[in-house]
C-alpha cells in the first residue's frame, strides 16, 4: 500500500515540477509585466527540442553519458535568450497597449513558433533514446523509483528556491518587486525599465525552455507539446493566483498531485477536475490562493 | 450538377443566361492532355503530423517513380499537396482540390473525424477519393456501407483483433489485462474489440484497469503508477505516436515490463523511435500494415526502405504503404478502365475499374474490396533486440491478412466476432 | 457618405456573387457569413463594452452541437428550428457562464472564458456516447423556410438556397446590432468601456450591462456557430478548442475592432487570405503568426483603422 502511495506522489510530483517551472515562468513576467504569456508553452517546447539536440551533440562527441544532464541543462537555459528577441523585437512596442494586445502578442508567437519548430526539427517526435535510464532506480519505501525523476523533482525545487531567494534577498529582486508594485515609482527612482522588462522577461523564457529541457529524457518532444501544456500551466496559475511565486509552487502541487491521484482512483475524471477545480476558485477566490501579493 | 443550380437561379429570377456563362464546367475532354492533377491531403500538425509526413513521402516516391516510367496512360502525375488539419477545414480544402485544382482523384485522409466529414462530401462532388487511413466508421459501426466515390481505409480495430488473436497465442496464461488507449474513438474501439477477441478465443481474463488519457499527453508517470497499483499480467495499449514511445520509456524507468506481458498494437507507426536501451524483449508489437524489415519482403519493399533511410535517414513506418497503394491502384485502374487505348477514362470509370481491384504495393499485394474497403496484410511479432538496429525488431514475424481480422461488409463487430468459430 | 456607398457596392457583390463567382470561392463565403455573425456578436464586449473573450469558441460549438443534436436525437431537419434552438442553448448556457466572467475584466476576464471554453472541449470529447467524442455528430442537411431541398447536389444547395439563406441571417444579424449599439444601451456600453467609474455614477449597473452586452454575444455566437454546421456537414470539438477562440479575436483585430464592420471585413480577409497562404506554402501558421504580430504592432485599428487613417472623415465609425 505505502509503495502504491509513494508512487502516486512521486509521480504526481515529477509532472508537477515540470509545470512549476512553465508556470513560474508566467507568473514572474505576469508579476511584473502583467503580460500573461500564452507562448510559455512554446518556450517550454523549444527547450525540449533544444535539449534533444544538445544531447545528441553530447554523446556524439563522445561525452561521458552519466553527465548528460550539464549540456542539457545548459542548453535550456541558452536557449531562453530567444526571450531577448521576443521581447525586443516585439512586445516592447506594445507596453503601454491595453493588455489584450499583448495577449494577442503572445499568441501570435505561439502560432509562429509551432511551425518553427516544425521547419527546424521536423515532425518526427524526438527523443533522448535510453538516458533517461542511466542513472538507474532507487527503492522509496518498496517503490522503484527513476533517479531521473528525482533529480529533476530536485533541480526545480533548487530552482524554487533560488527563485525566492533572488526576489526577496537581492537588490535585483528589490527591483522586480518594486516594478511589479509601481512601475512609475519604480521609474522615479532611477530604475531602467527597459533592462527590467528584457531581463525579466528571458527569466520567464529560461524557466520554461529549462522546463522543457530537463523534462526531455523523460518523454519525447512533439510539435504540439506547448500548446496542449498552457492549458496545465494556465490551471495552475488561477488556481494559485496570477503573478505570485509561492502561488506557482502550491498550485503546480496541487495540479499535479490531484492529477495523479484521480488517475489512479477515478481515471475518467483526469483533466476535467482540474477545470473544475479552476473554474471554483475562479469563482470563488478569483485571484487565486496566493493572488494579490506581487511577485 | 449544373442543371439544378440553373433551376434554382432561374427560381430566384435572374437570367439563365448569365448562369450558362460560368466557366466552371469546362469539358472533361479539355483536360485530357497536359499532367494528371492528383489531390493529396497530409496532415502536418499535431499529433498526427508524422504519419501525415510518411503518408506524404509515400506518396512522392510513388509520383517520381511513376513520372521516370512515363507516367498514367502517357500523361505524368503532378500532386497537389494541401493540409488536413480539422474538419472544417479540411472540408473546405478538398473542396478546393476538386473546384479549384480540378485534381482527377484525392488520395489522402487519416484522422477519423476528418473522414466522417470528408465521405459525403466525396459523394457530393463526384470525384473518387482514396482515403491513406480514415474510415467512416462511427466507432466500430459503418455509416456509408455502399459508396459509389469514396474508398476507405481499413477499419480501424483491425490491429487491435489481430494483436487479440496473437496475444491468444503467446501469452496463454494471461489472467488479467490492463489498458491505456487514447481517450478517443480508436483507443475505445481498440480496446473493446481487443477484449471481445480475447474472450471469444476463450481466454478467460478479467479487465482490471481501463486508462484513457488525453491524446497528446506526454506524461505517463502517473498512469504507470496506476498501473502498478492494479497489477495486471499484461498490458494492452493501441498509441501510435510518440506517446508510445514515452510510454516505453517510463514504464521501462520502473520496470514496467519485468511483471507484465506488453501488447503495443500500433507502436510499429514510431518503430524507429522505440530504441532498445528501453524497450523490452518479449513485446507484442504492432506495425500495421507494413514492416520495413520482412524477410520475405519484395524488392520493391527493398528498394523503398534503402531509398527512404538514404533519403530522411529514417526506417519508413506503415502509413507510406497505405499512400502508395492508394496511388499505385489509382494509376492501375485508371490504366485498366482505358482498357489498352490512351484515351483517358471518365471518373466513373476509374471507379468502376478499382472495385476489387489488386495491386502489388510495397508491403506486398493489396486491394480494394467491393464495397470500398482496403485489403492488406497487417504485421505483428515479438520484439527483438538481435537485429543491426539500435531500436528493436520483431521474430517471429505474423502476417494476419485483414480476410481474417477485419469484419466482412455488412456485418456489425462484435456479431462478427462472436460468430467465430474458436 | 464613401462608408454607406462601400457598404451597398459590398452587399450587391455578395449577392450577385452566384451568378459570377467560381463555386469553390463561393462555398468560402459561407464560414465567412457565419464567422461575421460570431464576430459581430464577439465586437460588442470587445470593441463596445471592452472585455476581450477568449473563450467564445464555446458558443460556436455550442450553437453547432445544438442543431447536430437535434437532428440526431430528435431527427428534426429545419435550418430555423436549430437556430432558434441554438439561440436558446447558447443563452442557456451563457446566463450562469456570463454571471461569473463578468464579474472581472481585463485579463481575468479572458482566463475565465478561457477555462469555460476548455471546461466544454473536454465535456465533449469526453462524453462521446452523447456527443460523439472526436468523431463529433453529422450535421445533416437542413431544409430551408420548409423546403427540404434534399434532391438538390449538396454543392449546389450550398452555394443556391443555402448561400442567401445565409446572407440573409447576417443580414438580420447586422441590423440588429446596429440598432444595439445606436440604441441607449449601447451607448451604456461604451460609457462602460471608457470609464466604469463614471458609468456607475450615472447610474448604469455596470454588472448588469457587462451581463446583457454577453449575453447578447454568446447567442450572436451560437447562431453562427449553427450556420458553420451544414457547410462541413459534421460538427466536432475543435470547434470549441481555445486556438479557435483566439482565431475569433485574431479576425476582429484584423478586421478593426474599433469600426461597426471592421470585424465582418476581418473575417472576410481572414478566410480567403488563410485559403490562399495555406495553398501556396506548408508553414501558413508562421506567416499568420507574423501577420497578426505586425496588425497588433503597428496598426491596432486593424483594416478599418488603416482606412480611417488614410481617409479620416468619411468611414463610419460604430
Amino acid at each position: 500500500m505505502t509503495q502504491h502511495v509513494v508512487n502516486v506522489l512521486l509521480s504526481g510530483i515529477f509532472h508537477a515540477s515540470i509545470l512549476f517551472l512553465v508556470a513560474a515562468g508566467l507568473q514572474v513576467v505576469f508579476g511584473v509585466q502583467k503580460i500573461f504569456n500564452l507562448a510559455c508553452g512554446s518556450f517550454y517546447a523549444l527547450g525540449a527540442y533544444v535539449g534533444v539536440s544538445a544531447v545528441g551533440w553530447y554523446t556524439g562527441a563522445g561525452g561521458p553519458a552519466a553527465l548528460f544532464v550539464l549540456p542539457l541543462a545548459l542548453a535550456g537555459l541558452a536557449v531562453g535568450a530567444v526571450g531577448v528577441v521576443v521581447e525586443r523585437g516585439l512586445l516592447r512596442f506594445v507596453y503601454d497597449r491595453d493588455e489584450t494586445f499583448q495577449l494577442l502578442l503572445t499568441f501570435a508567437v505561439v502560432l509562429m513558433m509551432e511551425d518553427a519548430i516544425r521547419m527546424t526539427w521536423g515532425t518526427s517526435p524526438r527523443s533522448t533514446a535510453g538516458l533517461y535510464l542511466t542513472y538507474g532506480q532507487v527503492p522509496i519505501l518498496g517503490a522503484a523509483v527513476p533517479v531521473y525523476n528525482l533529480i529533476v523533482i530536485g533541480a526545480s525545487l533548487a530552482i524554487a528556491l533560488l527563485i525566492g531567494w533572488l526576489l526577496t534577498r537581492t537588490a535585483f529582486g528589490r527591483i522586480i518587486r518594486a516594478s511589479a508594485d509601481n512601475r512609475e515609482m519604480a521609474e522615479a527612482l532611477g530604475v531602467d525599465m527597459r533592462r527590467v522588462y528584457a531581463t525579466v522577461f528571458t527569466l520567464g523564457t529560461a524557466l520554461g525552455t529549462l522546463g522543457g529541457a530537463l523534462v526531455i529524457p523523460a518523454t519525447a518532444a512533439m510539435s504540439e507539446m506547448g500548446i496542449e501544456l498552457i492549458v496545465e500551466a494556465f490551471a495552475v496559475v488561477v488556481i494559485g493566483g496570477l503573478g505570485s511565486m509561492r502561488g506557482a509552487f502550491v498550485g503546480a502541487l496541487i495540479v499535479g498531485v490531484l492529477r495523479s491521484i484521480a488517475i489512479s482512483v477515478y481515471p475518467e475524471l483526469e483533466m476535467l477536475l482540474i477545470y473544475l477545480i479552476v473554474i471554483a476558485v475562479l469563482v470563488l477566490r478569483p485571484r487565486g490562493l496566493f493572488g494579490g501579493a506581487a511577485a | 450538377m449544373q442543371t439544378s443550380r440553373r433551376q434554382f437561379l432561374k427560381l430566384t429570377g435572374a437570367g439563365a443566361a448569365a448562369a450558362a456563362a460560368r466557366l466552371e464546367a469546362a469539358p472533361a475532354f479539355a483536360q485530357a492532355a497536359g499532367p494528371v492533377k492528383i489531390g493529396v491531403l497530409a496532415i502536418r500538425a499535431g499529433i498526427a503530423a508524422p504519419v501525415g509526413t510518411a503518408g506524404l513521402r509515400g506518396t512522392e516516391w510513388w509520383a517520381d517513380r511513376v513520372n521516370k516510367a512515363g507516367g498514367i496512360l502517357g500523361r505524368p502525375v503532378q500532386l497537389v499537396v494541401e493540409e488536413e488539419s480539422n474538419p472544417k477545414d479540411t472540408v473546405e480544402r478538398y473542396r478546393k482540390l476538386i473546384l479549384q485544382d480540378k485534381v482527377e482523384v484525392v488520395l489522402g485522409g487519416i484522422s477519423t473525424g476528418v473522414t466522417l466529414a470528408l465521405g459525403p462530401v466525396a459523394e457530393d462532388l463526384g470525384t473518387p477519393w482514396l482515403s491513406w487511413d480514415g474510415t467512416t466508421q462511427k466507432g466500430v459501426e459503418e455509416t456509408m456501407p455502399n459508396p459509389k466515390w469514396a474508398f476507405k481505409s481499413v477499419d480501424n480495430e483491425v490491429e487491435a483483433i489481430a494483436a487479440g488473436i496473437l496475444t491468444a497465442k503467446y501469452f496463454k496464461g494471461v489472467k488479467t489485462v490492463a489498458g491505456i488507449n487514447n481517450d478517443y474513438s480508436y483507443g475505445h474501439d481498440c480496446w473493446q474489440s481487443y477484449l471481445a477477441v480475447l474472450k471469444k478465443l476463450g481466454m478467460d481474463v478479467k479487465p482490471v484497469l481501463d486508462l484513457f488519457p488525453k491524446l497528446g499527453v506526454t506524461d505517463f508517470t502517473s498512469h504507470i503508477a496506476a498501473i502498478q497499483k492494479a497489477k495486471p499480467d499484461l498490458l494492452m495499449t493501441s498509441f501510435w505516436s510518440g506517446d508510445a514511445t514515452i510510454l516505453m520509456k517510463q514504464a521501462a524507468a520502473v520496470g514496467l515490463f519485468k511483471t507484465m506481458k506488453g501488447v503495443f498494437t500500433t507502436a510499429g507507426g514510431v518503430h524507429d523511435s522505440l530504441k532498445k536501451e528501453f524497450t523490452p524483449e518479449g513485446l507484442l508489437l504492432g506495425y500495421n500494415s507494413m514492416y520495413f524489415d520482412d524477410p520475405k519482403g519484395s524488392a520493391l519493399l527493398k528498394q523503398f526502405v534503402r531509398e527512404h533511410k538514404a533519403r530522411y535517414n529514417e526506417y519508413p513506418p506503415y502509413e507510406c504503404d497505405h499512400a502508395y497503394f492508394c496511388a499505385e491502384s489509382y494509376k492501375a485502374a485508371a490504366e485498366k478502365a482505358a482498357g489498352g487505348s490512351r484515351q483517358w477514362p471518365a471518373k466513373a470509370q476509374v471507379v468502376k475499374a478499382l472495385e476489387g481491384i489488386e495491386v502489388e504495393s510495397l508491403s506486398g499485394k493489396r486491394s480494394w474490396r467491393e464495397d470500398h474497403v482496403q485489403m492488406c496484410n497487417f504485421f505483428q511479432g515479438i520484439t527483438t533486440h538481435k537485429n543491426g538496429y539500435d531500436f528493436v525488431t520483431v521474430s517471429p514475424l505474423e502476417v494476419i491478412s485483414t480476410k481474417q481480422a477485419m469484419k466482412p461488409a455488412g456485418t456489425k463487430l462484435f456479431d462478427w466476432i462472436n460468430g467465430w468459430k474458436a | 457618405m464613401t462608408g454607406g456607398l462601400v457598404l451597398i457596392l459590398a452587399l450587391l457583390a455578395i449577392v450577385v456573387a452566384p451568378w459570377v463567382a467560381p463555386t469553390y470561392y463561393l462555398l468560402l463565403m459561407l464560414p465567412f457569413m457565419a464567422y461575421a455573425v460570431v464576430l459581430l456578436g464577439l465586437n460588442l464586449l470587445f470593441g463596445y463594452t471592452g472585455l476581450v473573450s477568449f473563450g467564445h469558441a464555446l458558443f460556436i460549438g455550442i450553437g453547432a452541437y445544438t442543431g447536430a443534436f437535434l437532428a440526431a436525437h430528435l431527427t428534426v431537419r429545419s435550418m430555423e428550428v436549430f437556430l432558434v434552438a441554438a439561440a436558446i442553448a447558447g443563452a442557456l448556457v451563457a446566463a450562469p457562464v456570463a454571471a461569473l466572467c463578468v464579474r472581472y475584466v481585463k485579463i481575468y476576464f479572458g482566463m475565465l472564458t478561457l477555462a469555460f471554453g476548455m471546461v466544454f472541449y473536454t465535456f465533449v470529447l469526453k462524453f462521446y456516447r452523447l456527443t460523439g467524442g472526436d468523431e463529433g455528430l453529422p450535421f445533416p442537411r437542413p431544409a430551408l423556410l420548409g423546403f427540404p431541398l434534399d434532391a438538390m447536389p449538396k454543392t449546389d444547395y450550398l452555394v443556391g438556397p443555402y448561400y442567401y439563406y445565409s446572407l440573409a441571417v447576417l443580414a438580420v444579424a447586422t441590423l440588429g446590432m446596429w440598432r444595439v449599439v445606436r440604441s441607449p444601451f449601447g451607448l451604456c456600453l461604451k460609457t462602460i468601456r471608457d470609464n466604469p467609474a463614471k458609468a456607475e455614477t450615472l447610474g448604469i449597473g455596470v454588472t448588469r450591462y457587462r451581463w446583457y452586452a454577453f449575453m447578447i454575444s454568446a447567442v450572436y455566437a451560437s447562431v453562427g456557430g449553427a450556420l458553420l454546421g451544414p457547410p462541413t456537414g459534421n460538427v466536432d470539438p475543435t470547434l470549441a478548442y481555445w486556438t479557435h477562440s483566439g482565431n475569433l479575436v485574431f479576425m476582429t483585430l484584423l478586421g478593426g475592432f474599433s469600426s461597426f464592420f471592421g470585424p465582418v471585413l476581418g473575417a472576410f480577409v481572414f478566410i480567403y487570405l488563410q485559403n490562399w497562404v495555406m495553398s501556396v506554402v506548408p508553414y501558413w501558421r508562421l506567416i499568420f503568426g507574423a501577420i497578426l504580430a505586425v496588425i497588433v504592432i503597428f496598426a491596432p485599428g486593424g483594416l478599418m483603422g488603416l482606412f480611417a487613417r488614410a481617409r479620416p472623415a468619411e468611414v463610419a465609425r460604430g
